[in-house]
């Protein structure tokens, strides 16, 4: 902690921001970026099991993911305030048919986990 | 004054970073396969590797052994290419789960937008894509009629994204010189928030290709260039830590030039040899992964990385700028290390003194 707090002593002494954020000559810029793990689980609300081929979407960007045997999806997004998911049967009558239900996520941490019933049509 | 005295503090700063040496940014040279044939390809990949892809459980026992993480450690996968390796976004979640940060070095070739989300799905932070040039320069370059085409669709899905840290990266050389003013307007019209220029190293690929590089006046020039685009800040533009520019140091980067290789920089590459920068000569690697410890490799040896006295030779010698560039950027040693491969501040000294003449 106190090499710590004397580095940054020494580095603000030379009176920039840039010293602690750096990248190799042909790296990429590091990554400070705060984004949220977003974990889950769709099932059926009547039978309880879970649901393949469910595309959970996150509605303020282009990222989804499908569900696969087990129900499960997985992703890290951009961490924002009230984030809205949406979750779309796109198989049709393959893994039986439900309604599209939309989420809204009060996110607390940089994790959350849902688990999400859908109804039959 | 106050120059005088930043860089004192700078100096300073250098010999604490060099006596802690955090390990905070680590190379994985995760595949020497890739998808292009580039004229100035400093590591020598082709489409043939000899090397097959390194394992990923091979890769997470090495970056177990490390003991203290910070919170901004990012794992750089490069390569060749690393998005021919399908199973990249099963190794980017194993890191994230470890607590690292990653991000990938690309050409964008294959970079659509299937791939974007899967990436972005599986915890990306950061992404470089190459431009070198416009159409022609770039395709010349990439050795490929697509690449550019290519690169810009990449390029337009990286910027999309609110969340990636995101880069592109110019090789400047002879035939886009002079079109970076074009080039700038491309990227700000594409969204692009940072743009990164570096030179081309005579090593790899590019050492048969003496034309790739830059005249001591161009050099000069891309000086101006970027001090210019400073100024307007349209664009993020930096020159990239690659050399020591004298006169220019507090004009062209947010910071003054400090090659970080084996002091917060380190690589695994793919063989196994632990070193820092891959395009660094592999003769300086410290170690291997397959028969050491790699935490234990960057903690008790890069010796010739943390104390570069050793680079007082040739032109450095009797430089009397040594106290600040320290030899250059660490890449320009190779072979038999009697003199540094390129002197940046040399070159423009030497257009400055022609300019006077």
């Amino acid at each position: 902690m106190k090499r710590n707090w004397t580095r940054r002593l020494i580095g603000g002494l030379s009176i920039t921001s840039a010293l602690f954020v750096f990248q190799a000559c042909y790296g990429t810029l590091q990554d400070y970026g705060l984004d949220l793990l977003i974990e889950g689980q769709v099932k059926a609300g009547n039978t309880g099991l879970p649901i393949k081929g469910i595309k959970v979407s996150v509605v303020h960007n282009m990222q989804f993911e499908v569900t696969g045997e087990d129900g499960k999806f997985s992703l890290y997004t951009e961490n924002v305030k009230d984030l809205l998911l949406e979750f779309q049967d796109i198989d049709a009558e393959q893994n039986g048919s439900f309604i599209k239900k939309d989420t809204t996520l009060n996110v607390v941490g940089r994790q959350v986990y849902v688990d999400i019933k859908m109804k039959e049509k | 004054m106050i120059s005088s005295l930043k860089r004192f503090a700078f100096r300073r700063f250098k010999e604490s970073e060099t006596k802690v040496h955090e390990l905070n940014y680590l190379f994985w040279e995760c595949t020497t396969r890739c998808n292009l044939n580039c004229l100035h390809c400093g590591s020598d990949c082709s489409k043939d590797s000899e090397h097959t892809d390194m394992p990923l459980d091979d890769f997470l026992k090495a970056v177990d052994t490390i003991e203290t993480k910070p919170e901004n450690f990012t794992v750089v996968f490069t390569g060749g290419e690393p998005l021919l390796r399908t199973d990249l976004e099963q190794c980017g979640r194993e890191l994230r789960k470890r607590g690292f940060k990653w991000s990938i070095v690309t050409n964008g070739y294959i970079y659509n937008e299937q791939r974007h989300i899967s990436l972005l799905n599986a915890g990306i932070g950061a992404v470089t894509i190459s431009l070198d040039g416009l159409r022609d320069s770039h395709n010349w370059l990439r050795n490929n009629k697509h690449s550019f085409e290519k690169a810009v669709n990449a390029i337009e899905l990286a910027a999309s994204s609110n969340r990636l840290f995101f880069d592109v990266v110019t090789c400047v050389n002879q035939r886009n010189f002079s079109e970076l003013g074009q080039i700038r307007d491309l990227l700000i019209s594409k969204n692009v928030k940072a743009w990164r220029l570096f030179t081309i190293v005579p090593i790899g690929r590019a050492a048969h290709h003496p034309d790739l590089l830059l005249t001591d006046s161009q050099f000069l020039g891309l000086m101006d260039f970027i001090t210019e685009q400073r100024k307007s800040k349209a664009i993020d533009v930096k020159f990239s830590c690659e050399g020591y520019v004298g006169k220019y140091e507090p004009y062209v980067r947010d910071a003054y030039f400090f090659c970080r290789a084996g002091i917060n920089i380190g690589s695994v590459l793919i063989d196994g040899s632990i070193s820092a920068c891959p395009n660094i000569d592999r003769a300086f690697s410290q170690g291997n992964i397959y028969r050491d410890n790699f935490y234990e490799i960057w903690k008790t040896r890069f010796q010739p990385f943390r104390n570069r006295e050793w680079t007082k030779v040739g032109q450095c010698k009797s430089c009397k700028d040594y106290i600040d560039c320290q030899g250059n950027g660490f890449h320009n040693w190779h072979g038999t290390r009697e003199n540094v491969l390129v002197c940046h501040n040399g070159m423009i000294e030497r257009a400055l003194n022609s300019m006077n003449a």
